[in-house]
């Protein structure tokens, strides 16, 4: 398969990302879109290090696996925090900031 | 080999779908689930064999299961029975496909050849060419004949070690961060 068909599914997979971090209510749904958003920028970095025989891109994948489980960790903390206040996981509840 | 590829792409793009689309955040988790396994195959076919590994290990066996606690701890009835999308849906989603649709189009119809690395075009002197050419074929070399996580070692705890002991950092920040955030009085 031809890097540009990589680079292409590592787009969509963007576009669902960033689709379900607009779109969805559930706070979870929202921490797992930003997931798919990660393994796009992941497949990217493969799909170019794999043409340009390059480690590089191996390493950055690696580096970006870090911080998506730190994103996990910070995003579970205030799905917790946000429960406690509200009892709900709906981000539609958390309004305080609109004025 | 071309239908294992096709396949392999619609089973990824087919759970992100499932991911975004499901009604239940259980029925999402497993759907990134499966679809982390099929980029986990992808790092594999593309002899990233060691990402493959860490893919499986960090993401299927650690943060799934840290958001299948987030989605015991927070599950009620109440967010169940309610719409799932904002009324702005619709209108995000039209302009995300007009977004695909452009910057795709684009991408597919760019040019991906790689090119000659940097290191060798700014040199002009003729003997330090000879002899950086050397040295790559001296690593060349030394690189046949080692697994692909000895290789990667090599660059991450060589050339990256400053940014490999950052992101230490970073995850102790993030773990401290973690548990201010979700302890009793904020």
């Amino acid at each position: 398969m031809s890097t540009a068909a990589f680079v292409i599914l590592g787009f969509l997979l963007f576009c669902l990302g960033l689709f379900g971090v607009l779109a969805r209510r559930n706070f979870i749904v929202v921490l797992l879109s930003i997931e798919l958003i990660f393994a796009g920028a992941g497949i990217n970095f493969i799909a170019f290090s794999s043409l340009w025989k390059n480690l590089t891109g191996q390493v950055f994948t690696i580096f970006l696996i870090g911080v998506a489980a730190g994103e996990a960790a910070i995003g579970l903390g205030l799905l917790i925090a946000l429960y406690r206040l509200k009892h709900t996981a709906n981000v539609d509840e958390a309004r305080e900031l609109k004025g | 080999m071309t239908i294992g590829w096709i396949l392999l792409s619609l089973m990824i793009a087919l759970c992100a779908l499932g991911v975004v689309l499901a009604r239940s955040p259980i029925s999402s988790a497993i759907s990134l689930l499966i679809g982390f396994v099929g980029v986990a195959i992808l790092y594999l076919a593309l002899k990233a064999e060691f990402v493959a590994a860490v893919q499986i290990l960090v993401y299927a066996g650690g943060i799934l299961v840290l958001y299948l606690f987030g989605i015991m701890l927070t599950d009620n009835e109440a967010l169940r029975l309610t719409r799932q999308t904002h009324l702005q849906a619709w209108p995000v989603f039209v302009l995300i496909l007009v977004l695909f649709l452009a910057v795709g189009h684009k991408l597919y119809h760019s040019d991906y050849t790689p090119q000659q690395p940097d290191s060798l075009l700014m040199v002009t002197d003729q003997s330090q060419v000879q002899a950086l050419q050397d040295r790559l074929a001296q690593e060349a070399a030394a690189a046949r004949h080692a697994t692909n996580p000895q290789r990667v070692a090599r660059v991450l705890y060589g050339d990256y070690l400053y940014p490999f002991e950052a992101a230490s950092v970073l995850l102790l920040v993030a773990v401290l961060g973690a548990v201010f955030l979700a302890k009793k009085e904020v």
